[in-house]
Protein backbone atom coordinates (compact mmCIF):
# COMPACT_ATOMS: atom_id res chain seq x y z
CA UNK A 1 0.00 0.00 0.00
CA UNK A 2 1.42 3.39 -0.94
CA UNK A 3 1.87 6.16 1.62
CA UNK A 4 -0.96 8.04 -0.02
CA UNK A 5 -3.37 5.11 0.16
CA UNK A 6 -2.45 4.62 3.81
CA UNK A 7 -3.06 8.32 4.47
CA UNK A 8 -6.46 8.11 2.79
CA UNK A 9 -7.41 5.14 4.98
CA UNK A 10 -6.26 7.05 8.04
CA UNK A 11 -8.21 10.16 7.09
CA UNK A 12 -11.31 8.08 6.44
CA UNK A 13 -11.17 7.17 10.13
CA UNK A 14 -11.09 10.89 10.89
CA UNK A 15 -7.49 10.75 12.09
CA UNK A 16 -5.46 13.76 10.99
CA UNK A 17 -2.10 13.41 9.25
CA UNK A 18 1.24 14.45 10.68
CA UNK A 19 2.35 18.00 9.92
CA UNK A 20 5.15 16.76 7.63
CA UNK A 21 2.66 14.61 5.72
CA UNK A 22 0.32 17.57 5.27
CA UNK A 23 3.18 19.62 3.88
CA UNK A 24 4.08 16.91 1.36
CA UNK A 25 0.45 16.36 0.39
CA UNK A 26 -0.09 20.06 -0.22
CA UNK A 27 2.99 20.26 -2.44
CA UNK A 28 1.69 17.41 -4.60
CA UNK A 29 -1.80 18.92 -4.72
CA UNK A 30 -0.35 22.24 -5.81
CA UNK A 31 1.29 20.64 -8.83
CA UNK A 32 -2.07 19.24 -9.92
CA UNK A 33 -4.24 22.26 -9.15
CA UNK A 34 -1.95 24.77 -10.82
CA UNK A 35 -2.66 23.07 -14.15
CA UNK A 36 -6.44 23.40 -13.79
CA UNK A 37 -8.41 26.08 -15.55
CA UNK A 38 -10.50 28.73 -13.78
CA UNK A 39 -13.39 27.03 -15.55
CA UNK A 40 -12.39 23.43 -15.04
CA UNK A 41 -13.88 20.96 -17.55
CA UNK A 42 -15.73 18.08 -15.95
CA UNK A 43 -17.13 14.99 -17.70
CA UNK A 44 -20.42 13.30 -16.88
CA UNK A 45 -21.43 11.18 -15.08
CA UNK A 46 -20.63 13.32 -12.07
CA UNK A 47 -22.05 13.92 -8.61
CA UNK A 48 -22.17 17.55 -7.46
CA UNK A 49 -21.84 18.43 -3.77
CA UNK A 50 -22.36 21.73 -1.98
CA UNK A 51 -21.02 23.08 1.32
CA UNK A 52 -19.52 20.57 3.79
CA UNK A 53 -18.14 22.92 6.50
CA UNK A 54 -16.02 20.46 8.42
CA UNK A 55 -18.88 18.09 9.17
CA UNK A 56 -16.68 15.06 8.57
CA UNK A 57 -19.09 12.35 9.69
CA UNK A 58 -21.84 13.84 7.57
CA UNK A 59 -19.49 13.81 4.58
CA UNK A 60 -19.03 10.09 5.22
CA UNK A 61 -22.82 9.80 4.95
CA UNK A 62 -22.53 11.68 1.66
CA UNK A 63 -20.07 9.10 0.33
CA UNK A 64 -22.35 6.31 1.54
CA UNK A 65 -25.21 7.80 -0.46
CA UNK A 66 -23.19 8.86 -3.51
CA UNK A 67 -20.63 6.04 -3.61
CA UNK A 68 -16.88 6.08 -2.98
CA UNK A 69 -14.36 8.05 -5.00
CA UNK A 70 -12.97 6.99 -7.53
CA UNK A 71 -15.94 4.79 -8.43
CA UNK A 72 -18.10 7.91 -8.41
CA UNK A 73 -16.79 11.03 -10.11
CA UNK A 74 -17.24 14.03 -7.75
CA UNK A 75 -17.43 17.79 -8.05
CA UNK A 76 -17.31 19.69 -4.74
CA UNK A 77 -18.39 23.33 -4.87
CA UNK A 78 -16.25 24.63 -1.99
CA UNK A 79 -16.71 25.58 1.67
CA UNK A 80 -14.98 22.45 2.92
CA UNK A 81 -13.86 24.11 6.14
CA UNK A 82 -15.08 26.25 9.10
CA UNK A 83 -17.99 25.87 11.54
CA UNK A 84 -17.91 22.06 11.91
CA UNK A 85 -15.57 20.21 14.29
CA UNK A 86 -13.43 18.43 11.67
CA UNK A 87 -12.34 20.93 9.02
CA UNK A 88 -8.78 19.54 9.07
CA UNK A 89 -9.77 15.93 8.42
CA UNK A 90 -12.48 16.92 5.92
CA UNK A 91 -10.24 19.08 3.76
CA UNK A 92 -7.25 16.74 3.93
CA UNK A 93 -9.34 13.73 2.92
CA UNK A 94 -10.71 15.60 -0.10
CA UNK A 95 -7.24 16.84 -0.98
CA UNK A 96 -5.71 13.37 -0.63
CA UNK A 97 -8.41 11.97 -2.91
CA UNK A 98 -7.65 14.75 -5.39
CA UNK A 99 -3.96 13.84 -5.42
CA UNK A 100 -4.71 10.12 -5.69
CA UNK A 101 -7.48 10.36 -8.31
CA UNK A 102 -7.06 13.77 -9.99
CA UNK A 103 -9.53 12.98 -12.79
CA UNK A 104 -12.24 11.60 -10.48
CA UNK A 105 -12.68 14.49 -8.10
CA UNK A 106 -12.83 18.23 -8.75
CA UNK A 107 -12.58 20.75 -5.92
CA UNK A 108 -13.46 24.36 -6.55
CA UNK A 109 -13.05 27.28 -4.17
CA UNK A 110 -15.70 28.55 -1.77
CA UNK A 111 -15.66 31.85 0.09
CA UNK A 112 -14.49 30.03 3.23
CA UNK A 113 -11.34 28.86 1.48
CA UNK A 114 -9.69 32.10 2.51
CA UNK A 115 -7.12 33.17 5.10
CA UNK A 116 -9.29 35.94 6.45
CA UNK A 117 -12.53 33.99 6.81
CA UNK A 118 -10.94 30.88 8.35
CA UNK A 119 -9.42 33.00 11.10
CA UNK A 120 -12.86 34.00 12.26
CA UNK A 121 -14.97 30.90 11.61
CA UNK A 122 -13.02 28.02 13.08
CA UNK A 123 -10.45 26.43 10.74
CA UNK A 124 -7.54 28.47 12.07
CA UNK A 125 -8.38 27.66 15.69
CA UNK A 126 -8.89 24.00 14.86
CA UNK A 127 -5.42 23.75 13.23
CA UNK A 128 -3.85 25.49 16.19
CA UNK A 129 -5.63 23.14 18.61
CA UNK A 130 -4.85 19.94 16.73
CA UNK A 131 -1.24 20.71 15.76
CA UNK A 132 -0.08 23.24 18.34
CA UNK A 133 1.04 25.58 15.56
CA UNK A 134 -0.46 27.32 12.58
CA UNK A 135 1.78 25.63 10.00
CA UNK A 136 -0.95 23.28 8.78
CA UNK A 137 -3.30 26.24 8.43
CA UNK A 138 -0.62 27.97 6.32
CA UNK A 139 -0.10 24.94 4.04
CA UNK A 140 -3.85 24.57 3.53
CA UNK A 141 -4.60 28.23 2.93
CA UNK A 142 -1.73 28.36 0.43
CA UNK A 143 -3.43 25.49 -1.41
CA UNK A 144 -6.75 27.38 -1.33
CA UNK A 145 -5.19 29.97 -3.66
CA UNK A 146 -4.72 27.27 -6.29
CA UNK A 147 -8.27 25.90 -6.25
CA UNK A 148 -10.22 26.48 -9.43
CA UNK A 149 -13.05 29.03 -9.38
CA UNK A 150 -15.71 27.16 -11.34
CA UNK A 151 -16.45 24.06 -13.39
CA UNK A 152 -18.20 23.35 -16.66
CA UNK A 153 -19.88 19.97 -17.02
CA UNK A 154 -20.03 18.70 -20.61
CA UNK A 155 -20.17 22.34 -21.76
CA UNK A 156 -23.76 22.49 -20.53
CA UNK A 157 -23.84 23.03 -16.78
CA UNK A 158 -21.89 25.84 -15.16
CA UNK A 159 -20.92 25.25 -11.51
CA UNK A 160 -19.65 27.84 -9.07
CA UNK A 161 -19.73 28.33 -5.31
CA UNK A 162 -21.65 31.61 -5.03
CA UNK A 163 -22.98 32.96 -8.29
CA UNK A 164 -22.56 35.46 -11.08
CA UNK A 165 -20.78 38.80 -11.29
CA UNK A 166 -21.74 42.02 -13.09
CA UNK A 167 -18.15 42.07 -14.33
CA UNK A 168 -18.57 38.71 -16.04
CA UNK A 169 -20.76 37.94 -19.00
CA UNK A 170 -18.77 35.16 -20.67
CA UNK A 171 -16.90 32.11 -19.44
CA UNK A 172 -13.81 33.40 -21.23
CA UNK A 173 -13.79 36.39 -18.89
CA UNK A 174 -13.56 33.99 -15.96
CA UNK A 175 -10.71 32.17 -17.69
CA UNK A 176 -8.61 35.33 -17.70
CA UNK A 177 -8.79 35.95 -13.93
CA UNK A 178 -5.49 35.53 -12.10
CA UNK A 179 -6.88 33.34 -9.33
CA UNK A 180 -3.72 32.55 -7.39
CA UNK A 181 -4.35 34.97 -4.56
CA UNK A 182 -6.36 35.47 -1.39
CA UNK A 183 -10.06 36.03 -2.19
CA UNK A 184 -10.28 39.79 -2.86
CA UNK A 185 -12.89 42.04 -1.20
CA UNK A 186 -14.44 42.97 -4.51
CA UNK A 187 -14.22 42.24 -8.21
CA UNK A 188 -15.17 39.28 -10.37
CA UNK A 189 -13.35 36.64 -8.34
CA UNK A 190 -15.00 37.83 -5.14
CA UNK A 191 -18.46 37.81 -6.76
CA UNK A 192 -18.17 34.25 -8.07
CA UNK A 193 -17.56 33.07 -4.52
CA UNK A 194 -19.96 35.36 -2.69
CA UNK A 195 -23.00 36.45 -4.70
CA UNK A 196 -26.54 35.10 -4.29
CA UNK A 197 -29.59 34.74 -6.53
CA UNK A 198 -32.54 36.73 -5.17
CA UNK A 199 -36.18 36.40 -6.14
CA UNK A 200 -37.21 39.98 -5.57
CA UNK A 201 -34.32 41.54 -7.47
CA UNK A 202 -34.61 42.30 -11.13
CA UNK A 203 -31.18 42.56 -12.69
CA UNK A 204 -28.46 43.35 -10.18
CA UNK A 205 -28.93 44.36 -6.56
CA UNK A 206 -26.59 45.27 -3.78
CA UNK A 207 -27.00 43.56 -0.45
CA UNK A 208 -28.22 45.78 2.42
CA UNK A 209 -24.85 45.10 4.05
CA UNK A 210 -23.41 47.45 1.45
CA UNK A 211 -21.25 44.74 -0.13
CA UNK A 212 -22.11 41.59 -2.05
CA UNK A 213 -24.17 41.33 -5.19
CA UNK A 214 -27.62 39.82 -5.63
CA UNK A 215 -28.77 38.76 -9.05
CA UNK A 216 -32.24 38.19 -10.43
CA UNK A 217 -33.75 35.87 -13.00
CA UNK A 218 -33.05 38.06 -16.04
CA UNK A 219 -29.31 38.04 -15.27
CA UNK A 220 -29.31 34.24 -15.15
CA UNK A 221 -31.34 33.97 -18.35
CA UNK A 222 -28.96 36.15 -20.29
CA UNK A 223 -25.82 34.48 -18.84
CA UNK A 224 -27.12 30.99 -19.65
CA UNK A 225 -28.12 32.08 -23.12
CA UNK A 226 -24.90 33.81 -24.09
CA UNK A 227 -22.79 30.93 -22.77
CA UNK A 228 -25.04 28.29 -24.22
CA UNK A 229 -25.57 26.45 -20.96
CA UNK A 230 -28.63 24.66 -19.59
CA UNK A 231 -28.45 25.84 -16.01
CA UNK A 232 -26.16 26.97 -13.20
CA UNK A 233 -25.43 24.78 -10.20
CA UNK A 234 -24.20 26.60 -7.08
CA UNK A 235 -23.99 26.16 -3.29
CA UNK A 236 -23.28 28.85 -0.64
CA UNK A 237 -26.74 29.18 0.91
CA UNK A 238 -28.39 26.85 3.40
CA UNK A 239 -31.54 25.28 1.99
CA UNK A 240 -33.75 23.34 4.37
CA UNK A 241 -34.67 20.76 1.74
CA UNK A 242 -31.07 20.23 0.55
CA UNK A 243 -31.62 21.76 -2.90
CA UNK A 244 -33.67 24.52 -4.42
CA UNK A 245 -34.43 25.55 -8.00
CA UNK A 246 -34.96 29.20 -8.87
CA UNK A 247 -35.95 31.25 -11.89
CA UNK A 248 -37.72 28.46 -13.82
CA UNK A 249 -35.03 25.85 -13.31
CA UNK A 250 -32.26 28.11 -14.57
CA UNK A 251 -30.23 27.86 -11.36
CA UNK A 252 -30.13 25.33 -8.56
CA UNK A 253 -28.65 25.58 -5.08
CA UNK A 254 -27.20 22.36 -3.65
CA UNK A 255 -26.45 22.18 0.07
CA UNK A 256 -24.57 19.17 1.47
CA UNK A 257 -24.19 19.87 5.19
CA UNK A 258 -27.09 18.12 6.98
CA UNK A 259 -28.12 19.52 10.37
CA UNK A 260 -25.85 22.48 9.63
CA UNK A 261 -23.75 23.62 12.61
CA UNK A 262 -25.18 20.53 14.37
CA UNK A 263 -28.40 22.37 15.17
CA UNK A 264 -30.32 23.58 12.09
CA UNK A 265 -32.23 20.33 11.55
CA UNK A 266 -32.02 20.56 7.74
CA UNK A 267 -31.49 17.69 5.32
CA UNK A 268 -28.68 17.75 2.73
CA UNK A 269 -28.54 16.85 -0.94
CA UNK A 270 -26.18 15.94 -3.74
CA UNK A 271 -26.98 16.13 -7.42
CA UNK A 272 -26.18 13.07 -9.53
CA UNK A 273 -25.87 13.57 -13.28
CA UNK A 274 -25.66 10.47 -15.43
CA UNK A 275 -23.90 10.21 -18.80
CA UNK A 276 -26.92 11.86 -20.47
CA UNK A 277 -26.95 14.61 -17.82
CA UNK A 278 -30.22 13.29 -16.43
CA UNK A 279 -30.60 14.62 -12.92
CA UNK A 280 -31.25 12.86 -9.67
CA UNK A 281 -31.09 14.59 -6.32
CA UNK A 282 -30.10 12.34 -3.45
CA UNK A 283 -31.25 13.71 -0.12
CA UNK A 284 -29.60 12.54 3.10
CA UNK A 285 -29.66 13.12 6.85
CA UNK A 286 -26.90 13.81 9.34
CA UNK A 287 -24.83 10.87 10.58
CA UNK A 288 -26.41 9.17 13.58
CA UNK A 289 -24.97 10.38 16.87
CA UNK A 290 -23.40 7.01 17.75
CA UNK A 291 -21.34 6.88 14.55
CA UNK A 292 -19.70 10.21 15.18
CA UNK A 293 -16.76 8.87 17.15
CA UNK A 294 -16.31 11.86 19.36
CA UNK A 295 -18.94 12.22 22.09
CA UNK A 296 -21.74 14.68 21.55
CA UNK A 297 -21.07 18.13 22.88
CA UNK A 298 -22.56 18.06 26.37
CA UNK A 299 -21.85 21.29 28.17
CA UNK A 300 -21.99 21.20 31.93
CA UNK A 301 -24.75 23.25 33.54
CA UNK A 302 -23.52 26.74 33.24
CA UNK A 303 -23.81 29.17 36.15
CA UNK A 304 -24.43 32.00 33.71
CA UNK A 305 -25.22 35.44 35.10
CA UNK B 1 -28.37 19.92 25.67
CA UNK B 2 -29.20 17.23 28.19
CA UNK B 3 -27.67 17.82 31.58
CA UNK B 4 -27.21 15.25 34.29
CA UNK B 5 -29.37 16.17 37.24
CA UNK B 6 -29.05 14.48 40.58
CA UNK B 7 -32.33 12.81 41.63
CA UNK B 8 -31.62 13.56 45.28
CA UNK B 9 -31.26 17.27 44.51
CA UNK B 10 -34.62 17.24 42.76
CA UNK B 11 -36.29 15.38 45.61
CA UNK B 12 -34.79 17.65 48.27
CA UNK B 13 -36.10 20.70 46.41
CA UNK B 14 -39.55 19.17 45.98
CA UNK B 15 -39.18 19.33 42.20
CA UNK B 16 -40.24 16.82 39.58
CA UNK B 17 -39.16 16.56 35.96
CA UNK B 18 -41.80 16.86 33.27
CA UNK B 19 -42.75 13.59 31.66
CA UNK B 20 -43.71 12.41 28.18
CA UNK B 21 -40.58 13.66 26.46
CA UNK B 22 -41.04 17.24 27.62
CA UNK B 23 -37.98 19.10 28.86
CA UNK B 24 -38.42 20.93 32.11
CA UNK B 25 -39.63 20.58 35.65
CA UNK B 26 -42.22 21.58 38.24
CA UNK B 27 -41.06 23.35 41.36
CA UNK B 28 -42.83 25.52 43.97
CA UNK B 29 -45.92 25.91 41.82
CA UNK B 30 -43.88 26.80 38.72
CA UNK B 31 -43.67 24.80 35.56
CA UNK B 32 -40.56 25.52 33.53
CA UNK B 33 -40.35 24.03 30.07
CA UNK B 34 -38.10 24.48 27.03
CA UNK B 35 -38.96 23.43 23.50
CA UNK B 36 -36.76 23.16 20.43
CA UNK B 37 -37.68 22.58 16.83
CA UNK B 38 -35.71 22.62 13.59
CA UNK B 39 -35.45 25.80 11.53
CA UNK B 40 -38.36 26.65 9.23
CA UNK B 41 -38.56 24.98 5.85
CA UNK B 42 -38.89 27.01 2.65
CA UNK B 43 -42.68 27.08 2.57
CA UNK B 44 -43.07 28.09 6.22
CA UNK B 45 -40.42 30.76 5.76
CA UNK B 46 -42.49 32.17 2.91
CA UNK B 47 -45.61 32.03 5.04
CA UNK B 48 -43.96 33.94 7.89
CA UNK B 49 -42.40 36.48 5.56
CA UNK B 50 -45.86 37.27 4.25
CA UNK B 51 -47.32 37.35 7.73
CA UNK B 52 -44.61 39.69 8.98
CA UNK B 53 -44.49 41.69 5.77
CA UNK B 54 -40.77 41.37 5.31
CA UNK B 55 -38.66 40.00 2.50
CA UNK B 56 -36.24 38.49 4.98
CA UNK B 57 -36.78 36.81 8.31
CA UNK B 58 -36.30 37.57 11.11
CA UNK B 59 -38.24 40.81 11.43
CA UNK B 60 -36.69 43.78 13.13
CA UNK B 61 -37.09 47.43 14.10
CA UNK B 62 -35.81 50.36 12.07
CA UNK B 63 -32.30 51.47 12.90
CA UNK B 64 -29.69 53.59 11.20
CA UNK B 65 -28.15 51.35 8.56
CA UNK B 66 -24.92 49.61 9.46
CA UNK B 67 -22.57 48.97 6.59
CA UNK B 68 -19.79 46.44 6.41
CA UNK B 69 -16.26 47.80 5.86
CA UNK B 70 -16.18 46.84 2.19
CA UNK B 71 -19.29 48.93 1.51
CA UNK B 72 -17.51 52.16 0.63
CA UNK B 73 -15.54 50.44 -2.10
CA UNK B 74 -18.66 48.73 -3.36
CA UNK B 75 -20.62 51.94 -3.68
CA UNK B 76 -17.93 53.33 -5.87
CA UNK B 77 -18.11 50.20 -7.94
CA UNK B 78 -21.85 49.87 -8.35
CA UNK B 79 -23.62 51.60 -11.16
CA UNK B 80 -26.61 53.81 -10.38
CA UNK B 81 -28.90 51.03 -11.58
CA UNK B 82 -27.53 48.80 -8.88
CA UNK B 83 -29.25 50.31 -5.94
CA UNK B 84 -29.68 48.73 -2.56
CA UNK B 85 -33.03 47.19 -3.18
CA UNK B 86 -33.49 45.17 -0.04
CA UNK B 87 -34.37 47.61 2.71
CA UNK B 88 -34.56 45.25 5.65
CA UNK B 89 -32.21 45.61 8.62
CA UNK B 90 -29.81 42.78 7.91
CA UNK B 91 -28.46 42.99 11.47
CA UNK B 92 -31.81 41.75 12.79
CA UNK B 93 -31.47 43.97 15.85
CA UNK B 94 -34.45 43.47 18.13
CA UNK B 95 -35.77 45.16 21.26
CA UNK B 96 -37.57 41.92 22.19
CA UNK B 97 -37.38 41.17 25.89
CA UNK B 98 -39.80 38.30 26.27
CA UNK B 99 -43.54 37.90 25.97
CA UNK B 100 -46.09 37.18 28.64
CA UNK B 101 -49.49 35.66 28.16
CA UNK B 102 -52.20 34.57 30.50
CA UNK B 103 -53.61 31.13 30.05
CA UNK B 104 -57.03 30.86 31.62
CA UNK B 105 -58.18 27.71 33.27
CA UNK B 106 -61.61 26.56 32.07
CA UNK B 107 -63.46 27.92 35.14
CA UNK B 108 -61.98 31.37 35.08
CA UNK B 109 -62.66 31.61 31.40
CA UNK B 110 -66.38 31.39 32.10
CA UNK B 111 -66.40 33.81 35.01
CA UNK B 112 -63.98 36.53 33.95
CA UNK B 113 -64.16 38.76 30.95
CA UNK B 114 -60.75 38.79 29.31
CA UNK B 115 -61.60 41.47 26.82
CA UNK B 116 -61.98 44.22 29.43
CA UNK B 117 -58.23 44.20 30.06
CA UNK B 118 -58.53 43.24 33.71
CA UNK B 119 -56.01 40.52 33.19
CA UNK B 120 -53.23 42.50 31.56
CA UNK B 121 -49.77 41.76 32.84
CA UNK B 122 -47.64 44.84 33.16
CA UNK B 123 -44.02 45.61 33.85
CA UNK B 124 -43.38 48.52 36.24
CA UNK B 125 -40.07 50.22 36.81
CA UNK B 126 -38.69 49.40 40.24
CA UNK B 127 -35.68 49.88 42.50
CA UNK B 128 -35.21 46.27 43.44
CA UNK B 129 -32.30 44.51 41.85
CA UNK B 130 -31.75 40.99 40.65
CA UNK B 131 -30.11 39.05 43.48
CA UNK B 132 -26.71 38.31 42.00
CA UNK B 133 -25.35 36.83 45.24
CA UNK B 134 -28.06 34.16 45.14
CA UNK B 135 -27.08 33.38 41.56
CA UNK B 136 -23.40 33.17 42.39
CA UNK B 137 -23.92 30.60 45.15
CA UNK B 138 -23.23 27.22 43.62
CA UNK B 139 -26.46 25.54 44.65
CA UNK B 140 -27.35 22.61 42.41
CA UNK B 141 -28.86 23.36 39.02
CA UNK B 142 -32.05 21.30 38.70
CA UNK B 143 -32.83 22.30 35.14
CA UNK B 144 -30.73 24.02 32.50
CA UNK B 145 -31.24 24.67 28.84
CA UNK B 146 -30.28 27.03 26.07
CA UNK B 147 -32.44 27.72 23.02
CA UNK B 148 -31.35 29.63 19.92
CA UNK B 149 -34.31 31.76 18.83
CA UNK B 150 -32.68 33.08 15.68
CA UNK B 151 -29.26 33.27 14.19
CA UNK B 152 -27.75 34.85 11.12
CA UNK B 153 -24.17 34.76 9.92
CA UNK B 154 -24.54 38.09 8.11
CA UNK B 155 -23.08 36.32 5.07
CA UNK B 156 -19.84 35.86 7.00
CA UNK B 157 -19.66 39.47 8.07
CA UNK B 158 -20.21 38.68 11.73
CA UNK B 159 -23.08 37.28 13.73
CA UNK B 160 -26.59 38.16 14.81
CA UNK B 161 -27.88 35.83 17.47
CA UNK B 162 -30.84 35.75 19.84
CA UNK B 163 -30.64 33.05 22.50
CA UNK B 164 -32.31 32.31 25.79
CA UNK B 165 -30.70 30.39 28.64
CA UNK B 166 -32.57 29.17 31.68
CA UNK B 167 -31.50 27.59 34.94
CA UNK B 168 -33.61 26.52 37.87
CA UNK B 169 -32.12 26.08 41.35
CA UNK B 170 -33.78 25.08 44.64
CA UNK B 171 -34.09 28.77 45.59
CA UNK B 172 -34.97 30.53 42.32
CA UNK B 173 -35.24 30.44 38.56
CA UNK B 174 -33.19 32.68 36.33
CA UNK B 175 -33.14 33.32 32.62
CA UNK B 176 -31.02 35.33 30.26
CA UNK B 177 -32.32 36.43 26.88
CA UNK B 178 -29.38 37.75 24.87
CA UNK B 179 -29.24 39.53 21.54
CA UNK B 180 -25.66 39.57 20.28
CA UNK B 181 -24.57 41.38 17.16
CA UNK B 182 -21.10 41.68 15.78
CA UNK B 183 -20.62 43.34 12.42
CA UNK B 184 -16.96 42.61 11.78
CA UNK B 185 -14.83 45.74 11.78
CA UNK B 186 -17.83 47.95 12.51
CA UNK B 187 -19.71 47.48 15.77
CA UNK B 188 -21.04 45.20 18.46
CA UNK B 189 -24.39 45.28 20.21
CA UNK B 190 -25.35 43.32 23.26
CA UNK B 191 -28.90 43.47 24.57
CA UNK B 192 -29.38 41.36 27.67
CA UNK B 193 -32.65 40.73 29.44
CA UNK B 194 -32.36 38.91 32.75
CA UNK B 195 -35.33 37.59 34.67
CA UNK B 196 -35.34 36.13 38.13
CA UNK B 197 -37.88 34.85 40.60
CA UNK B 198 -36.81 33.87 44.10
CA UNK B 199 -39.13 31.21 45.45
CA UNK B 200 -41.05 32.25 48.51
CA UNK B 201 -44.54 33.66 48.48
CA UNK B 202 -46.34 31.41 46.03
CA UNK B 203 -49.43 33.59 45.80
CA UNK B 204 -47.56 36.83 45.07
CA UNK B 205 -44.33 35.86 43.40
CA UNK B 206 -41.89 38.68 42.67
CA UNK B 207 -40.54 38.51 39.15
CA UNK B 208 -37.81 40.97 38.27
CA UNK B 209 -36.63 41.84 34.80
CA UNK B 210 -33.46 43.76 34.09
CA UNK B 211 -32.57 45.01 30.63
CA UNK B 212 -29.10 46.13 29.80
CA UNK B 213 -28.13 47.38 26.35
CA UNK B 214 -24.49 47.79 25.44
CA UNK B 215 -22.94 48.99 22.20
CA UNK B 216 -19.55 50.02 20.89
CA UNK B 217 -17.79 50.45 17.57
CA UNK B 218 -14.59 48.59 16.72
CA UNK B 219 -13.00 51.96 16.12
CA UNK B 220 -13.75 53.14 19.67
CA UNK B 221 -12.51 49.87 21.15
CA UNK B 222 -9.31 50.16 19.22
CA UNK B 223 -8.87 53.74 20.44
CA UNK B 224 -9.14 52.44 24.00
CA UNK B 225 -6.35 49.97 23.32
CA UNK B 226 -8.53 46.88 23.03
CA UNK B 227 -7.98 44.44 20.18
CA UNK B 228 -9.98 45.24 17.07
CA UNK B 229 -9.91 41.88 15.31
CA UNK B 230 -13.19 39.99 15.30
CA UNK B 231 -11.61 36.77 16.56
CA UNK B 232 -11.20 38.49 19.96
CA UNK B 233 -14.96 38.97 20.17
CA UNK B 234 -16.44 35.53 19.79
CA UNK B 235 -17.85 35.26 23.29
CA UNK B 236 -20.05 38.15 24.40
CA UNK B 237 -19.98 36.87 27.99
CA UNK B 238 -16.24 37.48 28.19
CA UNK B 239 -16.04 40.91 26.61
CA UNK B 240 -19.35 42.49 27.65
CA UNK B 241 -17.64 44.78 30.18
CA UNK B 242 -15.75 46.48 27.37
CA UNK B 243 -18.97 47.64 25.78
CA UNK B 244 -20.40 50.74 27.45
CA UNK B 245 -23.98 50.61 28.72
CA UNK B 246 -26.36 52.74 26.68
CA UNK B 247 -29.60 51.75 28.37
CA UNK B 248 -30.46 50.03 31.62
CA UNK B 249 -33.64 49.44 33.60
CA UNK B 250 -35.13 47.06 36.14
CA UNK B 251 -38.81 46.22 36.22
CA UNK B 252 -41.17 44.16 38.27
CA UNK B 253 -44.04 42.14 36.87
CA UNK B 254 -47.39 43.37 38.07
CA UNK B 255 -49.81 40.48 38.24
CA UNK B 256 -53.47 41.54 38.52
CA UNK B 257 -54.76 40.60 41.96
CA UNK B 258 -57.89 38.94 40.63
CA UNK B 259 -55.90 36.21 38.89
Amino acid sequence: MSDLDRQIEQLKKCEPLKESEVKALCLKAMEILVEESNVQRVDAPVTICGDIHGQFYDMKELFKVGGDCPKTNYLFLGDFVDRGFYSVETFLLLLALKVRYPDRITLIRGNHESRQITQVYGFYDECLRKYGSVNVWRYCTDIFDYLSLSALIENRIFSVHGGLSPAISTLDQIRTIDRKQEVPHDGAMCDLLWSDPEDIVDGWGLSPRGAGFLFGGSVVTSFNHSNNIDYICRAHQLVMEGYKWMFNNQIVTVWSAPNYCYRCGNVAAILELDENLDKQFRVFDAAPQESRGAPAKKPAPDYFL
Amino acid sequence: MEVEVNDNDLKAAGAELLSAGRRGLRINGWEVESRKCSILNSSTVQLWEQKLETSHLPEMEALPPVEVPAAAKWKFRSKPSQQVILDYDYTFTTPYCGSETIEMSENKHEIGDISDGTYNLQWENCNEKIDVAALESKEPILFYDEVVLFEDELADNGVSLLTVKVRVMPSCWFLLLRFWLRVDGVLMRLRDTRMQCIFGDNTNPIILRESCWREETFQALSAKGYPSDSAAYNDPGVISQRLPIIKHKTQKLKVPSNL
